[in-house]
C-alpha cells in the first residue's frame, strides 16, 4: 500500500509540475513582449521610462534562464503570490480565493444533489428492471444528456425567473439563487450517475453470493440492503470524484449565464480582458485541484476494494 | 419421530416470461412450460447420507433450489410436496422459509468463493445466520463465529474471521462455507458438488467434515454430485437423476454393484477409468520437448516469492502421454505456459527438437498447442465459432477460404461434432462440445504436442470420459504427444504412460504410472495417492478413513 501511495504521489507531482510549467509559459507564447507583461503583473504603477524598465528587468531576474525564472515563479506561487491582476490592479490571489469558494460550493451542491437523486433512481430502476418504472427512469435520464447547458440555462431563466418570477435569475446570494444553476448543472451528472448506479446494482443483484445470502435465511429486503446496494454503489464513488474535477472548470457557461462570481466566471473575464496573471492564477488552481481530485478518485476506489486494500494490510 | 426431508412428485418447469403471468402455480398446466423436474421423489432421514447423482443438466441443482424455495425467476414449481420435519415448504410463507433457509437447512456450493460477498469479511458473513437463527449478537456472535471456524479446522480462526473471501484458497473457502452452513445448526445439509473443484486431499477433508456432522449431530445430508467415487465411499443411499426424473434409487451398494438403468451404467462406466490399456512408453523414443532446469518466479508485492516452477528438468517423448499431477498451486499451469512459450523461464532452457527454437526461449510455435480448463473462457462469446476456429489458420497466407472451410469441417468431424454447430455462438454449446472445439482448434495447426491443462476438470463424469477417449484416439491416430495436467488421480492414471508429480514448484517424482500408484516414493506422492477415494468398482463401504488418518491429512 505504501508503495502504491508513493507511486501515485510521484505521478501527481509530475503532472502538477508539467501543468504549472505550461501555465508559466503563457506570457511567453501570447502576443506581445513577455518582459513587459511580467513587469506589469508585478508592479502596480505604469512603467514608461526605458531605464526604469531595464532596472526592473534586472531586479526581477527576467534575463535569467527560463528554468530559473520558472523555479522562482513556482516559489512565489507556493507562497500564494500570483501577481497583480491587469484589470483590477489588486493581487490575483484575492480574487481567486473567493471565486474558488463559490465554485466549490456550487459543485458540491450540484454533485450532492445529483448523487442523491441518482442513487434513488438507479436503485429503483435496477430493482424494477424491464418494468415501466425502469423504462421511464432510463428514458428520462438519458434525455438529460441531450440538453446542453447553454440551451437549458436561458430556458429555465426565461420560465422560472422572468415569466413566473419564482426564482432569481442571477447572482449567488441565498439558497433560492442556487436552485436554477444547480438544476442545470446537475442534469448531465444525474444521467450518467443513474445509469452507473443501475448497472452497478444489476451486476450486484446478479452475483451468485446474493442467492447464497438468501439461502442463509436473509429476506429479500435485507439481502438487497446489505449485499446488493453497498456493492452496487461502488462504481458511483469514482464517477463522482471524476465529475468533481470536471465541473471545477466546466461550470463556465452556468456561471456566466447566472452571473455567479465563481472560477468559471473569473477565467471567462480574465480571457476577455487579456488579464494574463488572473488567467494564470485561475488555471493553476483549477488544474491543481483537478489533478488532486482525480488521484483521490483512484485512491477511493482502491480503499473501497478489499482486493487492493487487503493485499497490503 | 422426525421424518427429515421428504419430497414427493415434484414438478418444476421453465417458462418464458410472457408465458408466466402473475397467476399462481398450476393454472398454466402444460402450456409452454419446459419441464425441468418431472415427478421427483426423494427422502433424506436424519443422520442419513443420500447422494443425488447425475450428469450436468439433469436437474440436481434445481432440486436443491426447490427445497430452499429459491428457484430462478422464470422457473416455477408446478406441483408436488416438499416437507421438512412436518413443515410443508412448498406452501410455506416467505417468513417461514426465511427461518428454514440457513436455520434448518444449510447449503454448500461448488464455487464457494463466488458465494461470499467479496467486500465483506468471513466473520461478517457468519454473524448473519448467528443473529437470524441463533439470536446471537455482538461479542457472543463473534465468539461463536470463531468456535465454528475452529470446528471446521481453521488453526487461526481470528485471521479467517477478519479475512476477505479473495484471501482464502479454494479449500479454505469451502471450509468457511461449511462453517457458515452449520451456523444455524441445521438438521439438513444440501451439498451441491462442494468438492468437484477441489483436489483429492481437500476433497477428502471436506467430505470428512460433512460426515462428522452426520455422525455427531444426526444431520441429514443430500449430496449432489456427478462423482461416483465420492458416493461409493460415503453414501447410504444413492438416487440417480436423468433429465428431471429419478431413474434409480436404493442402497449405495445395490445401485453401484447392480445398476438397473442405462443412465447409471453410463455414469459407472465413465467413473471406472480403468488404467493400463496401453503399453508403457518406449524408453528409446526420442524426446520432442526437453526442459532443462527451468525456474520461473512471479514478483509478488516486492517480496521474494517461492518460485512457481523451481528447477524442473523433464522430457516429453515422441508419442507419449505424460501426466503432470499436483495440488492447486503446485505450478502445473505455469509449467504448461512455459512449454507453450506464453511465459519465459527465468533460468533454464526449453528445447523442442521438432520445432524452431532459435532464441531458446521456448518450444513455441504451432507444434505445441494448449487446451485450457474452462472451455467457456476459451472462446470469444460474441464471435461465431467458425470465426474463432478460422483465426489461427489466417496466419498461413497460402490458403483460400474454401480450403480453410474444408479443413475446419474435417477436424470438427474428427473430434466427433457436427460442422453445423460452427454457425452458432459459444453460449449455445455444452461444455463438452466446447471442449471438443478447443481441441479441434488446437489440431488445426497440426501440433505434435498437445498440452491439456485440467482440460476435463470442469466437465461431468460422462462428458469427461468421452473427451478423454477422444484424446486417446487422437493420440493413437496422429501420434500426438500429450501432456495431461490434472489434480485428478483417476484421470492421470487412465491416460498417462509416465507421471510427473509437482509439489511447490519442484518435480518430486517422475515414474511409470503403475509404479507411482502402487509404490509412490516421495512423501507428497504418498499423501496424494492415499487421499484418493477408492475407485468405484473396488469396494463400496468400509472406506471411510479411520479417524487418526483423517487427522493426519495435511
Amino acid at each position: 500500500m505504501m508503495l502504491f501511495l508513493a507511486r501515485r504521489a510521484a505521478t501527481l507531482g509530475v503532472t502538477v509540475l508539467l501543468a504549472s510549467f505550461l501555465v508559466f509559459l503563457i506570457p511567453y507564447v501570447t502576443p506581445g513582449d513577455p518582459v513587459r507583461k511580467i513587469i506589469r503583473s508585478r508592479v502596480a504603477g505604469e512603467v514608461i521610462d526605458d531605464s526604469v524598465l531595464q532596472g526592473l528587468t534586472a531586479q526581477l531576474g527576467l534575463q535569467d534562464p527560463l528554468v530559473v525564472q520558472y523555479l522562482r515563479w513556482l516559489g512565489r506561487l507556493a507562497g500564494g503570490d500570483m501577481g497583480l491582476s491587469y484589470a483590477s490592479r489588486t493581487p490575483v490571489v484575492e480574487q481567486v480565493v473567493p471565486a474558488l469558494v463559490v465554485t466549490l460550493s456550487l459543485v458540491v451542491l450540484t454533485l450532492g444533489t445529483a448523487a442523491a437523486v441518482s442513487v434513488v433512481l438507479g436503485i429503483v430502476a435496477a430493482l424494477q428492471e424491464g418494468r415501466p418504472a425502469d423504462r421511464v427512469i432510463t428514458t428520462v435520464t438519458q434525455a438529460f444528456i441531450a440538453m446542453p447547458e447553454y440551451w437549458l440555462a436561458p430556458l429555465l431563466v426565461l420560465v422560472f425567473a422572468l415569466n413566473l418570477s419564482l426564482l432569481p435569475s442571477a447572482g449567488w446570494e441565498g439558497p433560492a439563487s442556487a436552485v436554477l444553476p444547480v438544476t442545470v448543472l446537475a442534469l448531465r451528472p444525474i444521467s450518467y450517475f443513474t445509469s452507473a448506479v443501475r448497472e452497478g446494482m444489476l451486476d450486484a443483484l446478479g452475483a451468485e453470493h446474493v442467492v447464497a445470502a438468501r439461502a442463509r435465511g436473509l429476506s429479500h429486503f435485507h439481502t438487497v440492503r446489505k449485499h446488493v446496494i453497498p456493492n452496487g454503489l461502488l462504481p458511483l464513488t469514482t464517477l463522482v470524484a471524476v465529475w468533481f474535477a470536471g465541473l471545477l472548470g466546466g461550470s463556465v457557461i452556468v456561471e456566466v449565464v447566472f452571473a455567479i462570481p465563481g472560477m468559471g466566471r473569473l477565467l471567462y473575464d480574465a480571457v476577455l480582458n487579456s488579464d494574463i496573471p488572473l488567467a494564470q492564477g485561475g488555471v493553476v488552481v483549477v488544474v491543481g485541484l483537478a489533478v488532486v481530485l482525480t488521484t483521490a478518485a483512484d485512491l477511493i476506489h482502491g480503499l473501497l476494494n478489499p482486493r487492493i486494500r487487503g493485499h497490503h494490510a | 419421530m422426525p421424518e427429515g426431508l421428504v419430497v414427493e412428485h415434484l414438478h418444476v418447469s421453465h417458462r418464458a416470461p410472457e408465458a408466466a403471468p402473475g397467476s399462481g402455480t398450476g393454472s398454466a398446466g402444460g402450456r409452454g412450460g419446459h419441464p425441468i423436474l418431472s415427478g421427483v421423489d426423494l427422502a433424506v432421514a436424519p443422520g442419513e447420507f443420500v447422494a443425488l447423482v447425475g450428469a450436468s443438466g439433469s436437474g440436481k441443482t434445481m432440486t436443491a433450489m426447490s427445497v430452499l424455495g429459491l428457484l430462478p425467476p422464470q422457473v416455477h414449481l408446478d406441483g408436488g410436496t416438499i416437507r421438512l420435519g412436518g413443515t410443508d415448504l412448498a406452501r410455506a410463507r416467505e417468513t417461514e422459509l426465511n427461518r428454514v433457509r440457513g436455520g434448518r437447512i444449510g447449503m454448500l456450493y461448488q464455487q464457494p468463493k463466488r458465494m461470499f460477498n467479496p467486500r465483506r469479511t468471513v466473520g461478517s458473513h457468519l454473524r448473519e445466520p448467528l443473529k437470524l437463527h441463533g439470536g446471537l449478537r455482538g461479542a457472543r456472535a463473534g465468539a461463536r463465529a470463531l468456535e465454528l471456524l475452529a470446528e471446521v479446522g481453521f488453526e487461526d480462526p481470528r485471521w479467517c474471521a477478519r479475512a476477505h473471501p479473495h484471501q482464502l484458497s479454494g479449500g479454505m473457502a469451502q471450509r468457511a462455507m461449511v462453517a457458515l452452513a452449520l451456523a444455524g445448526r441445521p438438521e439438513l445439509l444440501l451439498a451441491d458438488e462442494p468438492t468437484s473443484a477441489l483436489d483429492t486431499v481437500l476433497e477428502r477433508q471436506i467430505l470428512e467434515l460433512i460426515d462428522r456432522e452426520r455422525r455427531d449431530r444426526g444431520v441429514g445430508i443430500l449430496y449432489i454430485t456427478h462423482n461416483l467415487a465420492t458416493v461409493s465411499a460415503y453414501a447410504d443411499r444413492v438416487m440417480v437423476m436423468d433429465t428431471g426424473h429419478i431413474v434409480e434409487s436404493g442402497p449405495a451398494g445395490a445401485v453401484l454393484n447392480a445398476p438397473q438403468s442405462a443412465c447409471t451404467k453410463a455414469l459407472l462406466d465413465a467413473a471406472a477409468l480403468n488404467p493400463a490399456r496401453t503399453a508403457p512408453s518406449a524408453t528409446e523414443a526420442r524426446p520432442v520437448v526437453v526442459l532443462d532446469s527451468i525456474t520461473k518466479r512471479f514478483p509478488s508485492n516486492g517480496r521474494e516469492a517461492r518460485p512457481a516452477v523451481d528447477q524442473v528438468s523433464l522430457d516429453l517423448r515422441e508419442g507419449e502421454i505424460l501426466g503432470v499431477l499436483g495440488q492447486s498451486g503446485s505450478g502445473k499451469s505455469t509449467l504448461a505456459r512455459l512449454i507453450v512459450g506464453l511465459e519465459t523461464p527465468d533460468s533454464g532452457r526449453i528445447t523442442g527438437t521438432l520445432g524452431a527454437d532459435a532464441d531458446g526461449t521456448g518450444a513455441a510455435g504451432s507444434h505445441v498447442q494448449l487446451v485450457f480448463q474452462d472451455p467457456h473462457d476459451s472462446f470469444d462469446p460474441r464471435m461465431r465459432l467458425r470465426t474463432s476456429l478460422e483465426a489461427p489458420l489466417l496466419r498461413r497466407r497460402d490458403t483460400t477460404s474454401e480450403q480453410r472451410r474444408m479443413r475446419i469441417h474435417e477436424v470438427v468431424q474428427e473430434v466427433g461434432l457436427d460442422p453445423g454447430l460452427l454457425d452458432g455462438f459459444p453460449g449455445q454449446c455444452s461444455g463438452g462440445q466446447l471442449q471438443r472445439l478447443t481441441i479441434a482448434r488446437a489440431l488445426l495447426l497440426e501440433p505434435t504436442v498437445l498440452i491439456c491443462d485440467e482440460a476435463t476438470s470442469a466437465l461431468d463424469a460422462v462428458t469427461q470420459r468421452t473427451v478423454l477417449d477422444l484424446l486417446l484416439r487422437l493420440h493413437r491416430n496422429r501420434r500426438l504427444s500429450l501432456v495431461m495436467i490434472s489434480h485428478d488421480l483417476s484421470v492421470i492414471r487412465y491416460m498417462s504412460h509416465r507421471v510427473a508429480v509437482l509439489f511447490q514448484g519442484r518435480l518430486v517424482e517422475l515414474a511409470e504410472t503403475e509404479d507411482l500408484f502402487t509404490g509412490p516414493r516421495h512423501e507428497h506422492s504418498k499423501q496424494l495417492v492415499a487421499a484418493a477415494l477408492p475407485r468405484v468398482c473396488a469396494i463400496l463401504d468400509a472406506h471411510r478413513l479411520p479417524q487418526e488418518q483423517v487427522d493426519a491429512l495435511p
